[in-house]
């Protein structure tokens, strides 16, 4: 069945109690109540609460906490003693580390073109290409895989005696070390994610198109507007917002959901060329036994994460004001 | 006019072989997983000349993959039950119930969306260790519900808040107290929501390794996911039984596609447009 015609089963939340403050208060106090009972009333937010504050403070807070701490202690002999700053001075002098973070940079260069795939795509589904139905529930389709079917599958896809190659090889072509060149890698792990989630923000985009005011569009197409000039004057502007949520999405998503491509394609190599952040955390903590290194590797990762989410929504403020 | 419309059939070409692009890796992985070993090296586009389904069967067979499903279905099962009951409480406490404190607690809960589990996970694993979780159902369960709590949560409070006050007013004079009003107005009233972040929830839940791989190393509790990672060391010079494997894999979530498209999609949506 096409997504199109989906009645969005979360209905957007009334004006003015958007903040997190509750209704004004209406609930007649029970006449009948005696005084354990009102007691009990008044408990029972915390009661409901209960449950799901615990799990958050034990297993999301109290973790962050104590890795910020982690980080400044050691490993192995120097368990739990205080040690300074010298994992961060062994991460920053980590060949590995440091290529990790120079993917990070690489993928910041290719956000912009991970963003503007769906963002072009949902545009033209929106303007109703021929079979936009069909190509809105053909392109969400990966987005469901796990990142470790998807890597299992592009593994034989791009094995070097695999089809793509044998396809390029028949034009002459090639062949390509698609996951054993260094200098490819990376770009085809990137690829495969880009590929493997381009539907989600299509999906989130289109959630967007579905606010847009259509007379603009109208108004836009009477005055004999291009494709390129309505999408720059009029659908980049009203759809600042979803651009924004993309963008930061987007990367998220590039800083923690590649583990299992990672895991699965390249295990961090070609001679360490795919090493992200993430991987890095994991193989230091499971596989080299060093958590006290993986932490701050961790709250590196963490102000990475912090840096890029502000810094893209200052850029992106000032961009769309200047439009 | 109709130059817009060519201009239409124009966009439509180059979606058309995206589509295709998108379809292809896995109908290729579906063939692959029909044939022979020689067939494959043979000739890797060919369509199988019959259905070996002898490569399914291996893969199920050797790997221990039935143990693997098993074990996801049990965990995430048990984890979207949690999620769901846990958030709906908190959702419906955040939304519909006045007392001090509500907008800090909803923040804490916001806040939490934007701790990644990569941020985390050591001193997680460390905890988790400590209370003797590691390599249990129930630590796997417990970390899960804490990952994709807030998100619920969050759905949930904005699903809640769209609820007319006067239907829990009528439900109060009823005489129902703050508990009945949720199992009888809240939770029957959330279906819709609770579908939606319930089939993304187990998706999440589902197509996890990083989590899985972290705190249930051992072999026999291996979920579905990490089982499929270990197919490739032991597969490499079959591709059609690797390949066997992967469909395996990833048979269920298509299913689950083809039938609640609308609802994942929603439900992506809607986490996008609450922000």
């Amino acid at each position: 069945m096409p997504v199109d015609e989906a009645i969005p089963s979360v209905r957007p939340a009334p004006a003015g109690r958007t903040d997190g403050t509750p209704p004004r208060q209406r609930v007649p106090r029970a006449r009948a109540a005696s005084r354990g009972g009102r007691r009990a009333e008044r408990l029972a937010p915390f009661v409901l609460l209960a449950p799901a504050l615990l799990i958050l403070a034990l297993l999301r807070f109290w973790p962050l906490l104590l890795g910020v701490n982690f980080s400044f202690t050691g490993d192995g002999d120097r368990n739990g003693l205080m040690v300074g700053l010298d994992n961060y001075r062994e991460l920053f002098g980590d060949p590995l580390f440091r290529g990790a973070l120079r993917n990070v940079g690489l993928l910041v260069l290719l956000l912009p073109v991970a963003v503007a795939i769906p963002g072009l795509l949902a545009t033209f589904i929106y303007l109703r290409v021929p079979g936009h139905r069909l190509f809105r529930s053909v392109y969400f389709f990966p987005a469901v895989l796990s990142p470790v079917i998807v890597g299992a599958i592009f593994n034989l896809l791009l094995a070097f005696d695999g089809p793509l190659n044998a396809l390029l090889g028949g034009v002459g072509i090639g062949p390509v070390d698609w996951l054993g060149d260094p200098d490819v890698a990376m770009f085809v792990v990137v690829g495969v994610h880009v590929w493997a989630t381009f539907g989600m923000a299509l999906v989130v985009f289109l959630a967007g198109f579905a606010t847009l005011d259509a007379s603009l569009l109208d108004a836009a197409r009477v005055d004999g507007a291009s494709l390129p000039q309505t999408i720059r004057h009029v659908i980049v502007p009203s759809l600042s917002r979803t651009i924004q949520f993309v963008f930061v999405t987007t990367m998220i998503g590039m800083l923690t959901s590649m583990f299992g491509l990672l895991y699965v394609m390249t295990s961090g190599g070609p001679e360490g060329s795919t090493y992200l952040p993430e991987y890095y955390i994991w193989i230091q903590q499971g596989q080299m036994n060093r958590p006290a290194l993986a932490s701050a590797a961790s709250t590196v990762l963490f102000l990475i994460m912090l840096v890029v989410g502000l810094l893209q929504i200052s850029l992106l403020r000032r961009a769309v004001r200047e439009a | 006019m109709s130059q817009a419309r060519w201009g239409r059939w124009l966009l439509a070409v180059p979606m058309a072989v995206l589509a295709l692009a998108t379809v292809y890796p896995l109908v290729f992985t579906a063939n692959v997983a029909m044939k022979t070993r020689r067939d494959y090296i043979l000739d890797r586009f060919s369509l199988a000349d019959a259905l070996h389904w002898e490569n399914i069967a291996t893969a199920w067979n050797s790997v221990g993959m039935a143990r693997y499903l098993a074990n996801s279905v049990v965990v995430v099962t048990v984890s979207v039950f949690l999620l769901l009951l846990f958030g709906s409480m908190a959702g419906f406490a955040l939304s519909q119930l006045r007392f001090r404190g509500s907008s800090v607690l909803f923040l804490c809960c916001l806040a939490a969306l934007f701790v990644p589990f990569q941020v985390i996970m050591v001193p997680l694993a460390r905890i988790m260790g400590d209370a003797g979780l590691v390599d249990t159902y129930p630590g796997l369960v417990l970390a899960y519900v804490a990952q994709f709590l807030p998100f619920t949560i969050f759905l949930m409070t904005s699903y809640y808040r769209t609820i007319p006050p006067e239907i829990i007013d009528a439900a109060r004079i009823d005489g129902n107290d703050v508990y009945g009003v949720y199992r009888r107005i809240m939770l029957p009233l959330g279906t819709p929501a609770l579908l939606s972040v319930g089939i993304l929830n187990a998706l999440f839940c589902w197509n996890d390794v990083l989590i899985s791989l972290l705190l249930m190393p051992s072999a026999d509790h291996r979920t579905l996911m990490v089982g499929v990672t270990s197919l490739r060391g032991q597969y490499s010079d079959d591709i059609p039984t690797f390949a066997s494997g992967v469909l395996i894999a990833a048979v269920p979530v298509l299913v689950i596609y083809l039938f609640l498209q609308r609802q994942i999609a929603d439900g992506v949506a809607a986490g996008a447009t609450k922000g």
